[in-house]
């Protein structure tokens, strides 16, 4: 068997590559982290939120040069539909103080910032460089990686493949048991300019605070949700899209942002923006259901890679995931290098590390709550029922007496087709995931 | 030292302030596997040379990793002016035979460092050349003029060869390479001599505004081909003069002047 040329190949070098290659690195192991874009962070389009608690550990202090847009100090959920916006908002100025919650970011220089503390700790981060497939010793263990350039096998004791939502290498490896699109949603954005003093006055904020709006009802016939997010000068506004819906409704997904932009509750924001990019990506929404066997001998698989997103309604998260699941790839691989021992049991570490952690630990309790959200009744009839309830509630009808609730939520609910019966079922499943 | 190549590690011009968009030109790539192509032809090493700071390393680790021997970097500001550009290169390139280089910078344009550089060296020059053939001891090349006209040039060493970008594609860089061209050692010089800022003239390159009259000919094709010149293309209107340096340089200044592009 050929000699590794490294200890430890990590494949891609966006947040959990990264993060994994800090950990690797700094305890002394000779790390490559291999990315196919020019930089890390190229190929990237995310604009979204950033919640990097995590790395309190990894980088003390990281708030003091982690390039953020906006810390976010409101976060907004709401409900549309054609002609009304029902909004819950809240707002806290201790999310914009140390340690600060979530923040806005691009990930082209978020993730190229990461991947500096990789190379300080002392990664060597070679980019455009793909990686096209395995190497495998006869007894199917990974000892490396093929890539696309001339003289381009590179072999090593463990390959951690962090290559993203569409992982090659894990599917190579088997670790996916099947892919299903069902189990994918299409995320398209645009990024509008605007000048920074309209954005705050728009959305009412100063300085470096922003805003988190998180949309339902805005997709039309096709089950989603929707997303407006304040940059510096920017804004990112944009759907979340489920594939099989969207392809049988033949809809371009960029009428269902224009759809968006027009709404009369969004128009007003958005106004006079300037668009500067149009992206789009899939994104692992299935969370459990969809999760590939995370590790096998030789190899550890995380981020978007192992489908550690978290897409559950009023959370959606995916770049602590990602940044916990490359650390925690990191750890266990240095371990079991300490103990030479990289088989499935020797890496056994991971998975112990993911179930003990919110990695997993978030989406067993939420496992329900993608499919929940993307249902057709929380998509298609509930923002309806819910926004008339409170047009109702909150309309002088004299010389007509205030109507009771629980009047109005029956008659409402009747109205939009909702078995009473269904009603109380989702109830059920909500509180159990969020409760 | 007698195979060159002059690379510039310049910004993206629709990034111009981001350093992770910048690297090398496409010209610069042409230049510099052309130098390669020669050094594997010769069997010489090629060595490598830009001026700029620190983050100009890349461009020079880019080199290496295609096969490049050597790299030096030459201390300077990415302002630095042509003239002292081509004057640092120069100094540290005394011995070179064969000096290959782009046509032009993306960011200024002016194509001023290889004739310079060609000027301190004392060496033949080939300028803005389309075409390539390595021929051992010598390269012929060719060169685009006006009126779709080509000039074929026979150059011997020394010699400095400015090549377009679409002349040549850059070998992609062995995996092993890359990561031995990582860790490589850039030899870091100052400038022999002061380096100045360059001062970037503010008007376009362009002849003043001329009165046209309207084409003359039957058809639309008619008039179209007297108004772009082509019908003339083929039509020797140039002349070659044989003059001393210092008439050549006077004549030029002169029909430049004569044809609307310098006011006095």
């Amino acid at each position: 068997m050929s000699t590794p040329d490294v200890d430890v190949i990590v494949v891609g070098a966006g947040p959990a590559g990264s993060c994994a290659a800090i950990v690797a690195a700094r305890a002394g192991l000779d790390v490559v982290l291999l990315e196919r874009g020019p930089f890390p962070g190229s190929k990237n389009m995310y604009g979204g939120v950033v919640y990097p608690r995590i790395l309190d550990t990894l980088i003390p202090n990281w708030w003091e040069e982690a390039p953020i847009q906006r810390w976010v100090t409101r976060r907004s959920t709401m409900l549309l539909t054609d002609t009304q916006a029902l909004t819950i908002d809240f707002r806290s100025e201790a999310w914009g103080e140390p340690p600060y919650n979530g923040a806005t970011a691009f990930r082209p220089d978020w993730d190229h910032w990461l991947a500096g503390h990789a190379e300080a700790a002392g990664a060597q981060v070679l980019t455009d460089t793909t990686v096209v497939g395995l190497i495998r010793d006869p007894g199917g263990a990974v000892v490396g990686v093929r890539t696309d350039r001339p003289d381009g096998d590179l072999r090593a004791k463990v390959v951690i493949a962090c290559d993203g939502v569409n992982s090659f290498l894990a599917k190579e490896a088997g670790l996916y048991e099947h892919t299903d699109a069902k189990h994918y949603t299409l995320g398209v954005k645009e990024t509008l300019a605007l000048p920074k003093e309209v954005i705050d006055e728009r959305f009412a904020v100063r300085d470096r605070h922003g805003v988190d709006i998180e949309i339902l009802g805005c997709t039309g016939n096709v089950n989603g949700g929707g997303f407006l997010y304040t940059g510096l000068d920017t804004l990112a506004v944009g759907v979340v899209l489920k594939l099989p819906k969207l392809a049988a409704q033949k809809k371009r997904p960029e009428e269902i942002v224009a759809g968006l932009k027009q709404h009369p509750a969004i128009a007003p924001l958005v106004q006079g923006a300037e668009l500067k990019e149009y992206s789009a990506h899939l994104i692992p929404e299935a969370g459990l259901t969809m999760m590939p066997k995370m590790t096998m001998p030789g190899m550890l698989v995380a981020g978007d890679a192992a489908a550690l997103c978290l897409a559950a309604g009023i959370w959606l998260e995916g770049v602590n995931f990602a940044m916990a699941s490359g650390m925690y790839a990191g750890e266990a691989v240095v371990e079991a290098l300490q103990a030479n021992d990289t088989s499935a049991t020797g890496l056994a570490g991971y998975q112990r590390r993911l179930s003990d952690t919110f990695v997993l630990k978030d989406h067993r309790k939420l496992h329900r709550a993608p499919e929940l959200v993307l249902s057709d009744r929380v998509q298609h009839l509930y923002p309806g029922m819910v926004a008339n309830v409170a047009e109702r509630m909150f309309r002088v009808d004299n010389p007509h007496p205030k109507p009771g609730l629980r009047r109005i939520l029956n008659e409402e609910r009747k109205k939009a087709g909702v078995r009473r019966r269904d009603l109380l079922r989702d109830g059920w499943t909500g509180f159990r995931s969020f409760g | 030292m007698s195979i060159v190549a002059c690379v510039k590690w310049v910004s993206h011009p629709g990034e111009p302030h981001d350093e992770r968009f910048a690297g090398m030109s496409m010209a610069d790539q042409s230049a510099l596997e052309f130098a390669l192509q020669q050094g594997e032809l010769l069997g010489q090493p090629v060595t490598v040379i830009t001026v700029g700071p620190a983050g100009a390393d890349k461009v020079l680790r880019d080199a290496l990793a295609c096969g490049a021997t050597r790299a030096i970097r030459i201390e300077a500001p990415t302002t630095a002016a042509g003239t002292d550009v081509a004057t640092a290169i120069a100094d540290h390139i005394a011995d070179a035979e064969w000096v290959w280089c782009g046509d032009y910078s993306l960011d200024r344009g002016a194509g001023s460092v290889p004739p310079f550089i060609a000027a301190h060296l004392g060496a033949e020059q080939a300028l803005g050349v389309i075409a390539v053939t390595l021929l051992g001891a010598t390269v012929h090349a060719t060169r685009r003029l006006d009126g779709g006209r080509r000039e074929l040039l026979e150059v011997t060493a020394p010699a400095v060869v400015s090549v377009e970008g679409a002349t040549a594609r850059l070998r992609r860089a062995g995996l092993q390479h890359l990561r031995s061209a990582a860790a490589a050692t850039i030899e870091v010089m100052p400038a022999t001599t002061p380096i100045h800022r360059a001062e970037f003239m503010v008007r376009p390159y362009r002849p003043r505004a001329r009165e046209l009259p309207a084409p003359t000919g039957e058809s639309p094709l008619d008039r179209l081909r007297v108004l772009t010149d082509a019908a003339a293309a083929s039509a020797a209107r140039g002349e070659t003069v044989h003059l001393a340096p210092a008439d050549a340089a006077a004549r030029i200044v002169h029909a430049l002047r004569d044809w609307g592009y310098r006011d006095s």
